[in-house]
């Protein structure tokens, strides 16, 4: 039989039997996981005096709670000066004067636009989390960096926990740490641990071989080769890490929220889910700010030039000397602004710029929704976006008989990654089919559907914009001097940052969840895009121009053919970042399987909740595979051909 | 003190289970036969030689003759896989950990091909870096980090860090890197590969100098054989893993071991390297137009053949008449390969 053959003749039998069970997923293959989750749900809630709790999960839990508690303590006791002179000293000390004044004025804005004791309980939840995370992942980064079997492991692990979107974390959390400040910091660490791992891990592991050599050559021991070499040579990486750590714990706030931590992150969930703008808008961009804050004075990045030409003076140099002096200044500042009695931060300051922002938001839904020349207003933009792409797709997925699906996914996983993923790819989806009913008597399967349909067309659009963009701006010079502040920006927000701007232009619903999503996935995409034509080595391209092509015909040819590994990458990342901002766009009406998981954090249905995020993750799965797979296969025949 | 070296049996041969293959007549199969048959490959096979205290002894080879490995193992970055080595009065094969440690600190130090400097170091602390891994408090080790500076000509730039420098001032920061320590032994593994011609040539004078000024023994790997040639007390070529022939400067060019080393030296201007006592005719009484030591390199006495048809006398170190240098003797070393042809056109 023809190699060709196999697949067809392997895909009319599974489709033969498949057929059997009818266009809708038979009621035979519910498994009833929702309800026999719920049952282990109550079981833990009658018996948590088992060890598992008493021994394990309680002690743990009860270290961060103190350690939080004490941490919010310092920082209301300082009062509010004292955390702005706390910011500015440990600025100092890392990044100089520039990050002294950005760290202690981004908090002040915090105070300025929203509630400062807010500010000061996310703060500590953050600071807990951040730090527990680099406990937790800079060690096991090293050992990851020194020995190849755990990297292996620690690798599989951390692919799988990057595919899944962080509300899947959050309900067995709920289930064994119970709701408030601690389960929202381990839902946090176990956002943040992978980063700090994986950066760590890959900074250690380039330092090059030579100076390892030269480490050893003159007689280091492990641990002298690891403090003296290899640590302060991947200091720069792991510094970056730390940025992306803080950025992603920031990210996980608002959904954290969800499993009631208070702070700003509450006041954000709670505007959204009443579509209020105006009241989630100003704790949103306090949340922003405080992200931005943290960063700057932890990081203290990109500013070593700034050290050298303001010389400090000489005490500064000594590092016990000025540590002193800056924590007593610290220290003196809380001394002072607590005799002083500012107890709370000053009410003249505070701005409530809610009520303008809810007006501007009106304004817009006024006179922007329809009747605008040309483009037809926001309104009838979303409304053109439904009809003619949203629910087209919707339909044609829930319509479809199910096994079609199925062995379409099969199909595509097949021809991606060869029979292997075509498997993974089917047996994912049949899986989705056997998780049952969900609240609203409507199957699991039909939300996943929704979902499916949500998430790939805003891949499609965002590969749209995206690409042309990237190739552009990884030719022109202009145009990526341009894109990239803007990209740094976009990538340095959270999450939650993208929708709350979209709810001002489009009404509730599907369509505000879907361009948030977009303007959150594009980025990545262009980056990466562009990233890769520059990373087109000179040699190739210098080639392809002597032997007389034109620009275009090198573009095509050399620079788009190597550069499409990193091309796929960035369709993977847009793939995932669509998947991660699925349980936000719930928050405002996107349905689908988000809204289940919202719904099994808030009402406490754990067992829909799991099931929810299950779905979610056999999708992330299915999508992510098949798009690695992408960019693999070009790389593999590409290899093939220059052989 | 000065110390010598060792080096018995040694093998290395990289892949699951290389011991076997030692001194097995597998070891003689081609490369990538064995390779695929086996996933070992022998990078050294029974390589023994020994390095006299204060000698600079060179490994020239081509890239994968197994050169690199051979000066890691020295040290024991690489394990070897049999054999054993000594350097002075310690087994370094037999060595424990903190033998070891105690060895890299103390009595052997390295020079690296692409100088391996620490980029997030001073140059001070860079070069005091060996002094700071054996426990010398700080104010000492820079104290001796500046002296050293001092001696490879970059004194006063402490302060700088490597990317400010240029290539062969960073190699210079690495010789003076592993001369602080005081070592007993210098190992230079392919040190000015990656610089220009010009500044190869004054870092090998620099090499010459250092080693005239104190008088360290040498281990130095190279691919480049006028470097070889300039620098080796003594030569060693190595392919495919074994020395194909080990000698001084002038043995190597003159009487090349194999087709091998005799395509290597070939372009090698013999008259420069090759001495007139090794080409001299016995000892007979009669007029010279000189006399020289036989010590002395041929190209020296070209003048005096050209200016005179009278032979040039040889003498040994003491003055004592040893031999006769002519014309046409002369003329063979320089034409080299086609010695038959000019006998054949002289006697015609």
């Amino acid at each position: 039989m023809p190699r060709g053959l196999v697949p067809v003749v392997v895909f009319a039998i599974v489709g033969l039997l498949l057929a059997q069970t009818g266009s809708e997923v038979p009621e035979g293959f519910d498994i009833g996981l929702t309800d026999w989750m719920q049952d282990r749900y109550k079981w833990t809630v009658l018996n948590d005096d088992h060890w598992m709790f008493t021994r394990f999960f309680h002690p743990i839990g009860d270290a961060l709670g103190s350690t939080y508690d004490f941490v919010l303590w310092v920082l209301r006791a300082l009062r509010w000066p004292g955390v702005l002179a706390a910011a500015a000293a440990i600025g100092a000390r890392t990044g100089g004067w520039k990050a002294a004044v950005a760290g202690s004025m981004l908090l002040f804005g915090c105070g300025v636009i929203a509630d400062w004791d807010n500010t000061m309980i996310t703060l500590a939840l953050m600071i807990v989390a951040v730090v527990v995370s680099l406990l937790i992942g800079l060690p096991l980064g090293i050992w990851s960096a020194r020995n190849v079997q755990v990297e292996s492991i620690l690798r599989s692990v951390l692919d799988t926990a990057q595919v899944m979107p962080v509300y899947v974390y959050l309900m067995p959390i709920v289930v064994f740490f119970g709701i408030q400040a601690p389960a929202v910091i381990v839902a946090t660490v176990i956002f943040a641990v992978p980063p700090a791992v994986r950066i760590t891990n890959l900074g250690l592991r380039s330092v090059p071989v030579v100076t390892e050599e030269v480490g050893r050559s003159f007689g280091s021991t492990r641990g002298q080769l690891l403090r003296k070499v290899q640590l302060p040579m991947a200091r720069p990486t792991i510094l970056l890490g730390l940025n992306q750590v803080i950025m992603m714990a920031f990210g996980v706030v608002v959904i954290a929220a969800l499993v009631g931590s208070g702070g700003l992150g509450q006041d954000v969930l709670t505007g959204l889910q009443k579509i209020d703008v105006g009241k989630s808008f100003a704790p949103g961009l306090a949340l922003v700010f405080a992200a931005i804050a943290l960063d700057r004075i932890s990081t203290g990045q990109r500013t070593v030039s700034v050290r050298r030409r303001f010389s400090m003076p000489t005490w500064w140099e000594r590092p016990r000397v000025a540590l002193t002096v800056l924590f007593g200044a610290v220290i003196g500042v809380g001394v002072a602004a607590t005799l002083l009695g500012a107890d709370t931060f000053p009410e003249s300051f505070t701005v409530d710029i809610s009520q303008s922002v809810s007006d501007a938001a009106k304004w817009v839904t006024d006179h922007l929704a329809t009747g605008v020349p040309v483009v037809g207003g926001t309104k009838s933009i979303s409304d053109f976006f439904l009809l003619n792409f949203l629910n087209p797709m919707q339909e044609a997925f829930i319509d479809a008989a199910w096994w079609v699906v199925v062995l379409v996914i099969a199909a595509i996983g097949w021809a991606s990654g060869g029979w292997r993923l075509g498997v993974l790819c089917g047996g994912c989806f049949v899986a989705i089919a056997s998780l049952g009913i969900a609240a609203d008597r409507e199957s699991v399967w039909d939300k996943a559907m929704i979902t499916l349909a949500q998430v790939l067309v805003v891949v499609a659009v965002s590969v749209v914009i995206a690409l042309p963009l990237g190739l552009a701006a990884g030719r022109s010079d202009r145009l990526n001097r341009f894109l990239r502040p803007v990209l740094d920006t976009a990538q340095a927000l959270p999450q939650f940052a993208y929708i709350v701007p979209v709810l001002f232009l489009f009404p509730p619903g599907r369509t505000p969840g879907i361009f948030a999503s977009i303007i959150y996935a594009v980025p990545p995409c262009i980056r990466l895009t562009s990233l890769g034509l520059r990373e087109v080595p000179v040699g190739p391209r210098e080639a392809a121009t002597s032997f007389g092509a034109t620009p275009r015909q090198e573009m095509m040819r050399v620079q788009i053919p190597l550069a499409l590994r990193s091309v796929m990458l960035g369709i993977n990342q847009t793939v995932l970042m669509a998947l991660s901002m699925v349980i936000i766009a719930a928050l405002v009406g996107a349905g689908g399987l988000g809204l289940e998981a919202v719904f099994g954090l808030t009402k406490k249905q754990v067992g829909r909740g799991l099931t929810g995020g299950l779905a979610i993750v056999l999708l992330a799965i299915v999508l992510d595979r098949v798009t690695q797979a992408w960019g693999r296969d070009r790389q593999r025949s590409a290899a093939d051909r220059h052989r | 003190m000065t110390t010598g070296i060792a080096v018995d049996g040694l093998w290395k041969v990289f892949g699951p289970k290389g011991e076997r293959l030692v001194g097995s007549p597998d070891a003689d199969r081609p490369r990538r036969e064995l390779e695929a048959d086996t996933g070992c490959v022998v990078a050294m096979r029974d390589i023994r030689f020994a390095v006299s205290p204060g000698e600079v002894f060179v490994v020239m080879g081509l890239s994968g003759s197994g050169k690199s490995t051979l000066v890691r193992c020295l040290t024991r970055l690489i394990e070897p896989t049999a054999g054993t080595i000594s350097i002075g009065d310690i087994d370094v094969t037999a060595a424990d950990t903190d033998a070891l440690l105690e060895l890299r600190r103390h009595r052997v130090s390295m020079v690296f091909q692409h100088f391996g400097l620490l980029p997030h170091r001073t140059l001070v602390d860079n070069v005091g870096f060996g002094l700071e891994l054996r426990g010398v408090d700080k104010s000492e080790r820079r104290q001796a980090a500046e002296r050293v500076l001092e001696l490879v000509g970059l004194g006063g730039m402490g302060q700088s860090k490597p990317d400010q420098l240029s290539g062969g001032q960073q190699q210079r920061v690495g010789l003076a890197r592993a001369l602080a320590t005081d070592p007993d032994v210098m190992l230079f593994d392919e040190p000015f590969s990656a610089l220009d011609p010009l500044i190869r040539r004054d870092m090998q004078d620099e090499v010459c100098r250092l080693h005239a000024d104190v008088g360290k023994t040498m281990v130095f790997i190279t691919h480049d054989l006028a470097e070889a040639l300039r620098l080796g007390d003594r030569i060693a070529i190595m392919r495919d893993g074994r020395f194909v022939q080990v000698g001084t400067p002038e043995e190597v060019v003159g009487s090349p071991a194999d087709d091998y080393v005799r395509n290597f030296v070939r372009d090698v201007p013999r008259s420069h390297v090759i001495s007139v006592g090794a080409i001299m005719a016995p000892h007979s009484p009669g007029d010279y137009v000189t006399t020289v030591v036989s010590t002395t390199k041929v190209r020296d006495v070209v003048g005096h053949v050209a200016s005179s048809d009278l032979p040039v006398q040889v003498v040994d170190e003491s003055g004592v008449p040893v031999g006769s240098v002519d014309r046409l003797a002369v003329l063979e070393v320089i034409a080299g390969d086609d010695i038959h042809e000019i006998r054949a056109a002289a006697s015609s």
